[in-house]
């Protein structure tokens, strides 16, 4: 009885694993299906892209659109046009590379040793600040926003790009990610090297960081999208400066100009970030599991 | 724990410094700011400006648009995530490919999906082909009521990772012997994740939820995108009300606007910390 039993839950189990293997693999694909498409439609010819893009918005409900899954040959074409004929893809793409290199080198200074000071020092008001962090990270953009225009006009700063990197420079959600990290380090770890006489900065340096490298990993992987896929701020910061928009607002407009190279425009801009999140990836698992996110 | 050290200042001060000079003290001036009426004179109108606000037919179109568009974001995120949580958990060590495809999206650029999804969703796109092969009859979803569906889709196609990561932590920080324990008393599947694994990640998930919950309150980009700067009434979101008063330099009412959504965003939460307060302290 016993044995027949356990025997139909082991089943159980392994049908259960089967069912999570077919599902997983059905969500991955269509995850992975856009990502895909784009890629492949890069290598097609202009001429045929733009022939296709052009039996968009047929309201016949006879006809159906395609499904292309070969080029009639494979092309270059595409990432030549963007990349030597016009040079106003390569300015916006350098625009967000600027953006993004200036904020996460800012945040690379001030949030890990912000997150150091409220999570393992004691001063009156820590828990206060802290707790304007956390109300700071709620809060939604619209709400941050209107508030900061008025820092940004009193400092002169509208319509400059510090407009644009001075705010995300001081991100709260970061400061978070990574303080909470930081409180579960054992003090035991810190206190070791202040017996060998290692004051604040030196336990910051040498026992801290190395020790926090996955969420900081992980929290620059995370700051890296969220500036490379900004829309909000350079909208508002930046109305009347069209030139120094980045990449991630002006796309959508050049995708409609030149639809025949949009594939090609699409996959060089996801390609960084795919390389910055096979560079990231373990760091972010493992920092947000060992961090306490409660 | 370092206590009255000078060097904290060095650590402190910079972050503190910014954090003061772009959100601190920019969201308490804004208050007085949004209760003077902007001209030359600067009166100080009491709530004068909230008044307009709240009479602002496109002002509560947009703050219903993303209310809707954020209670249709953030729970399917979180049931989805959670779901896709538990099955990663059944395949152990074999789940890392799986783990690497669910969060890629997150650092992908919408920007960048943006053509491939309007082919997807075309009138004749791979879309409308599948609902066609499950017997249902063609939709637009690229205008009018149903540019809803394929923002959401976009929304959580690029989120849903993030919230997968922080659940699969949770989840594999529940001991085993639980189950087996649950598994010996002859509980299900079902009864297993109800009344052994929600109860334990309850606090993340409870982070899991305002994550996504804030998060979603945002959304603007992917509407942006498919719809423009005015979009269709069904999705013109709490941003684009802000970018177009913006534009015309009314920034009274783009702040009262701001802080009108702060105290609703304040009470949701102030609210959903007690209850989680209440609990906790229950158990």
């Amino acid at each position: 009885m016993q044995i027949s039993a356990s025997h139909r839950k082991k089943r159980h189990f392994r049908l259960g694993r089967g069912v999570s293997y077919a599902l997983l693999t059905l969500v991955s694909a269509v995850v992975l299906l856009p990502l895909v498409l784009t890629f492949l439609y890069s290598f097609f010819p202009v001429s045929e892209m733009n022939a296709y893009l052009k039996t968009r918005g047929n309201y016949d409900e006879s006809r159906w659109m395609d499904v292309l899954l070969s080029p009639s040959i494979v092309s270059l074409r595409q990432y030549y046009s963007l990349l030597i004929e016009k040079p106003v893809y390569l300015q916006l793409f350098a625009n967000s590379v600027l953006y993004t290199a200036a904020i996460l080198l800012g945040q690379a200074l001030v949030i890990p040793s912000l997150a150091y000071a409220l999570s393992r020092f004691k001063f009156p008001g820590r828990d206060m600040l802290f707790f304007f962090v956390l109300m700071l990270m709620v809060l939604p953009f619209q709400v941050t926003m209107a508030p900061s225009v008025l820092t940004m006009r009193a400092l002169g700063l509208m319509n400059t790009p510090w407009a644009v990197i001075l705010p995300m420079i001081f991100s709260p959600f970061y400061v978070f990610l990574i303080r909470q990290f930081m409180v579960g380090i054992p003090s035991e770890m810190v206190e070791a090297g202040m017996m060998d006489g290692a004051g604040t900065v030196r336990s910051f340096f040498h026992v801290i960081l190395p020790i926090s490298r996955p969420i900081v990993g992980a929290a620059a992987a995370l700051s890296f999208a969220d500036c490379w896929n900004m829309v909000e701020q350079p909208l508002i910061y930046l109305s009347n400066f069209r030139e120094k928009m980045p990449l991630s607002v002006m796309f959508n407009q050049l995708s409609l100009d030149e639809s025949g190279v949009a594939f090609a425009g699409a996959a060089l801009y996801i390609l960084p970030s795919l390389l910055i999140y096979s560079y990231f990836q373990e760091d972010i698992l493992l920092g947000v599991q060992l961090s306490d996110m409660k | 724990m370092f206590t009255r050290k000078k060097s904290l200042w060095l650590f402190l001060l910079p972050g503190l410094a910014g954090l003061m000079l772009f959100y601190v003290v920019p969201f308490f001036g804004g208050i007085y700011f949004s209760m003077t009426d902007g001209t030359i004179h600067n009166q100080f109108i009491w709530f004068a400006n909230y008044q307009r606000v709240w009479a602002n037919e496109v002002f509560l179109l947009g703050l219903k648009n993303s209310l809707e568009l954020s209670l249709l974001c953030a729970p399917s995120i979180f049931v989805l995530s959670f779901l896709l949580a538990v099955m990663l958990r059944s395949l152990a060590e074999k789940s890392l490919p799986f783990r690497n495809v669910l969060l890629m999206p997150y650092l992908v650029p919408s920007a960048a999906l943006l053509v491939v999804w309007t082919l997807l969703f075309d009138f004749g796109g791979v879309v409308n082909r599948l609902v066609v092969a499950m017997g249902g009859q063609r939709v637009l979803w690229l205008e009018s009521g149903m540019l809803r569906v394929p923002i959401v889709l976009l929304y959580i196609w690029k989120n849903v990772g993030f919230s997968v990561v922080i659940f699969s932590a949770a989840l594999q920080a529940v001991p085993v012997e639980y189950y087996e324990f649950a598994r010996l008393e002859g509980a299900g599947v079902i009864r297993q994740e109800t009344r052994i694994t929600l109860p334990l990640i309850l606090p993340t998930a409870f982070v899991v939820f305002v994550l996504a919950w804030v998060n979603a309150f945002k959304i603007f980009k992917e509407v942006y995108f498919i719809g423009g700067a005015y979009p269709h009434d069904t999705v013109y979101t709490l941003q684009h009300f802000m970018n177009n008063q913006f534009a015309k330099l009314d920034y009274q009412l783009v702040t009262t606007a701001a802080y009108s959504f702060a105290v609703i965003v304040f009470v949701l939460f102030g609210a959903m910390y007690l209850g989680k307060g209440v609990r906790s302290s229950a158990n």
